[in-house]
């Protein structure tokens, strides 16, 4: 709920509205806001890279069949000023990401919220602009 | 006796024309602002546009900061295309993956000064540094110097600076066409000619002001006017070259119009 407030609060209010800010590419470019996404699972890989970091999870479905799914976020120097310090994340934690699908229909998504196995939640992506 | 009235008159001409220069080239002085031994305001430090917020606890804007103004001056209007020429900045707009920022390249002037990611101003009183965080560009400014007598194009061209005032005030040319003015499918020749300028504010903000010029593609000068301001703590500008890793992500982009700037 509060996730959502702020949310809705910098949509209204975002100064980004007003003077752009250059970023490298548009979140619509990639990802569909309309399709909200949120999967939980094992983490394989952390790519610290520019222009955007991933995280690279193993998503497994009640059956037991085993998704790979692509987690795009920021770069690394905006997500080392947001609190992710290298030890926040590590391979083998499962973690819970919510966010939105590829508009291409690969499995990759534009990682938004990180749920950290001690329940700490950290933004790993912007919103949906 | 034309003499004795000549005179007056040429003087109160004079007088009159040195107060329009003064008022239009000397900007008053800044008061409250923090200043160097050589009593020019101090620039120095890190810098980020106040439209965005990288250094809150959740990455997002901070308390207040929704309502800053985040610009400042006259509104500056659409940018003054050739009409022969909007057809191309459809079509440079028409795709994401067209954008020199998508594939990574630096960002120019004066579309570095609005990046996401901020920029350290390093002053002495023969040279001022912008280092910008990203794709590790750099502008190394001569204070009262002029340009090269040749200037062989780049991404950020040939800068020379000069103080007006309290106003430091940055002439730049020697630009390769490769980089977007502010705003989609922007492009520009490599006869752009910008002039901005950087005046610190007393409530510690700084004022940018980029005129940008160019006979080729504009039918008249445009103006681009942010307000920056320093990160709310001790910051260092980081690594963030775009292209280390093969740019993987220009490939996902999908075809078509979206929303990059």
């Amino acid at each position: 709920m509060r996730l959502t407030t702020s949310f809705i609060t910098y949509l209204l209010f975002s100064p980004v509205w007003l003077a752009p800010a250059f970023a490298h590419h548009s979140f619509a470019s990639e990802y569909d806001g309309q399709k909200p996404l949120t999967v939980r699972g094992t983490v394989t890989e952390i790519e610290w890279s520019n222009p955007h970091a991933y995280i690279h999870l193993d998503v497994k479905d009640d059956g037991g069949n085993v998704t790979k799914m692509l987690v795009e976020g920021h770069p690394p120097n905006i997500l080392r000023r947001t609190g992710w310090l290298k030890d926040v994340l590590k391979v083998n934690d499962e973690i819970q990401v919510s966010g939105w699908a590829a508009r291409d229909g690969a499995n990759r998504m534009a990682g938004r919220q990180v749920t950290l196995p001690n329940g700490k939640m950290l933004y790993w992506g912007p919103p949906s602009q | 006796m034309i003499n004795r009235l000549l005179i007056p008159i040429l003087l109160f001409a004079f007088t009159c024309g040195a107060q329009t220069e003064s008022v239009s080239t000397r900007p008053p002085k800044v008061a409250g602002v923090p200043r160097g031994a050589d009593g020019k305001p101090d620039l120095s430090g890190i810098w980020q546009h106040i439209g965005v917020s990288l250094f809150g606890e959740t990455g997002e804007l901070r308390p207040g900061e929704g309502t800053a103004k985040t610009i400042w001056g006259p509104p500056v209007g659409a940018a003054p295309y050739k009409p022969e020429l909007q057809a191309k900045v459809s079509y440079l707009a028409s795709d994401d993956r067209l954008s020199p920022t998508v594939q990574c390249k630096m960002a120019g002037v004066p579309r570095a000064t609005g990046s996401v990611t901020p920029l350290e101003i390093i002053q002495t009183p023969k040279k001022v540094a912008i280092l910008y965080e990203s794709n590790h560009a750099f502008r190394i400014i001569p204070v009262g110097k002029p340009h090269p007598s040749e200037v062989y194009p780049s991404y950020m061209g040939d800068s020379v600076g000069r103080w007006e005032g309290d106003t430091f005030v940055v002439d730049a040319i020697g630009f390769n066409d490769k980089t977007w003015l502010p705003g989609p499918g922007h492009f520009h020749s490599e006869d752009l000619h910008v002039v901005e300028r950087y005046t610190l504010q007393p409530d510690n903000t700084l004022h940018y002001e980029a005129i940008m010029e160019d006979p080729q593609v504009l039918t008249k000068p445009w103006a681009y006017r942010i307000i920056l301001r320093h990160p709310p703590r001790d910051e260092r500008i980081m690594e963030a070259e775009c292209s280390n890793e093969d740019n993987q992500d220009l490939q996902h982009i999908q075809p078509g119009k979206y929303t990059q700037r």
